[in-house]
């Protein structure tokens, strides 16, 4: 295939054109694509001069005017320009590379990664002592709370001391006065027995006079 | 005649509006030998804007992380996440290579699609995203090969090389194979992928320069982004297979 283009290409290079190398050594191999392959509408007159397969003939037309056009500079050129083309630039990307991966490795993967994994640490240490903080939160919390218990407890034993005391005071004061009642009861019972005894007594005395009296009154002729 | 050479001008003027350039390189000559000159420019300004930006944002670490740094520790753990999954514990000391390795070939990518390289005329060839050509994406590769080596003979001495003939003689010749076809595929995907991806945003410019090649370029993005975690990832899976042993 490569050969077949190739000899039609020289073949119309030769025939058509005179501004082009009289020797190219134009060589179509898989390193070099050179230029666009683009389909072109042709001329029916074209085709009738020309006896190839029609796919052939087009690529090779192609090639033909590409070269024909090019100036002879630009012509050497595209002879040598090819896609795999190794040279020195292969050790020196490599060379690059290898400054680049060290350089980065340097200013940036070392220095961050680091900077990085300390952070993680730190964050980690502060988690667990937080983690720590909170069973002495507990033990703050059982603490107020025992000292709130205390301190109501001393509070409703303060409350019922002086509860207690009060009372004995009022049942105290309660008995007091009803001894007071009772002692002034009895002695206006006494007085007032005392009254009934003396009332008594002056009227056994009028009782005297009077049946006297009365008999007196009653029995004169007795007399 | 007449009509080859009318054929010939609107050829030409396409090619002038297409201005389609693939295999060409800026040359420049270094003791003997050539370097391609666009290459080396390109991922020097990879490099630069990589280091300069890792330096202003890691330069004062806090401890409560924003903007920049925010980012980068995001990245960095994307990085330790791949590495780790593809290695496993031991994946401390090859963070560097895989972190560099993915942020090298995702910013080498994205500077081809999003830096408006095409502003800088060059003499020929034309500014384009370092893993745009087989050299760097090879080198890359060996260096991933000799890093998955160095990773399994320090690891396991010289046992490392009874896994040729595991799980049994019959397959000395594939495992060999594989030492071949691993930086090769690497290589050639990476390449492949950029440098279509390239092509097909120029061609479409130049053929519809507005609006329709904004899916295409977004597309590229998106692929530009999964080839680099594809070549770190696989890296570092080929380093974790050197490492682990058949017990």
């Amino acid at each position: 295939m490569a050969n077949m283009i190739m000899s039609s290409s020289k073949a119309l290079i030769t025939s058509s054109s005179s501004t082009i190398p009289s020797s190219p050594r134009f060589k179509l191999s898989l390193t070099q694509i050179p230029f666009p392959k683009l389909p072109l509408p042709r001329s029916p007159k074209s085709l009738e001069t020309l006896s190839i397969p029609s796919t052939l003939k087009s690529i090779s037309v192609i090639l033909a005017s590409s070269l024909a056009i090019a100036p002879p500079s630009l012509a050497e050129e595209i002879e040598k320009a090819s896609l795999f083309d190794f040279n020195l630039t292969l050790p020196t990307m490599m060379a690059e590379f290898l400054f680049l991966m060290f350089a980065l490795d340097k200013i940036y993967f070392s220095p961050l990664g680091k900077f990085m994994d300390e952070r993680d640490s730190a964050i980690k240490e502060k988690l667990s002592s937080v983690k720590d903080t909170s069973t002495e939160v507990k033990q703050l919390e059982d603490q107020a709370a025992a000292i709130m218990k205390a301190a109501r407890a001393e509070i409703s034993a303060a409350l019922n001391k002086m509860k207690k005391e009060t009372q004995q005071e009022v049942e105290q004061k309660i008995a007091e006065g009803r001894k007071k009642v009772e002692a002034e009861l009895l002695e206006a019972l006494a007085s007032l027995e005392n009254q009934k005894e003396e009332t008594m007594k002056s009227l056994d005395s009028q009782i005297a006079a009077l049946s006297d009296e009365i008999v007196k009154k009653v029995l004169p002729a007795s007399n | 005649m007449n009509v080859l050479s009318c054929s010939i001008n609107t050829l030409k003027g396409l090619y002038d509006i297409s201005g389609v350039e693939v295999g060409q390189h800026f040359y420049w000559q270094i003791g003997g030998f050539q370097v391609h000159g666009q290459v080396l420019i390109t991922s020097w300004v990879v490099i630069a804007i990589l280091l300069g930006s890792a330096t202003i944002a890691v330069r004062n670490p806090q401890t409560i992380p924003t903007g920049g740094q925010n980012f980068f520790e995001y990245v960095l753990e994307f990085i330790r996440d791949v590495s780790k999954t593809q290695i496993g514990e031991e994946y401390g000391p090859w963070v560097p290579f895989i972190g560099t390795m993915f942020l090298f070939i995702f910013v080498s990518n994205w500077s081809g699609a999003l830096l408006p390289w095409k502003i800088i005329q060059l003499p020929h060839g034309e500014l384009a995203a370092p893993t745009n050509d087989i050299n760097t994406t090879v080198a890359l590769a060996l260096l991933t090969s000799v890093a998955y080596f160095y990773a399994g003979l320090t690891k396991r001495g010289l046992g490392y090389f009874g896994k040729y003939i595991q799980p049994t003689p019959i397959l000395l010749p594939i495992n060999i194979l594989e030492d071949f076809t691993k930086p090769l595929s690497l290589s050639f995907r990476l390449f492949g992928n950029i440098l279509a991806d390239e092509l097909v945003v120029v061609v479409l410019v130049s053929l519809v320069p507005l609006v329709v090649p904004i899916p295409v370029m977004l597309l590229g993005l998106f692929t530009s982004g999964i080839q680099a975690l594809i070549f770190a990832t696989l890296a570092a899976a080929y380093i974790g297979e050197s490492m682990e042993g058949h017990h």
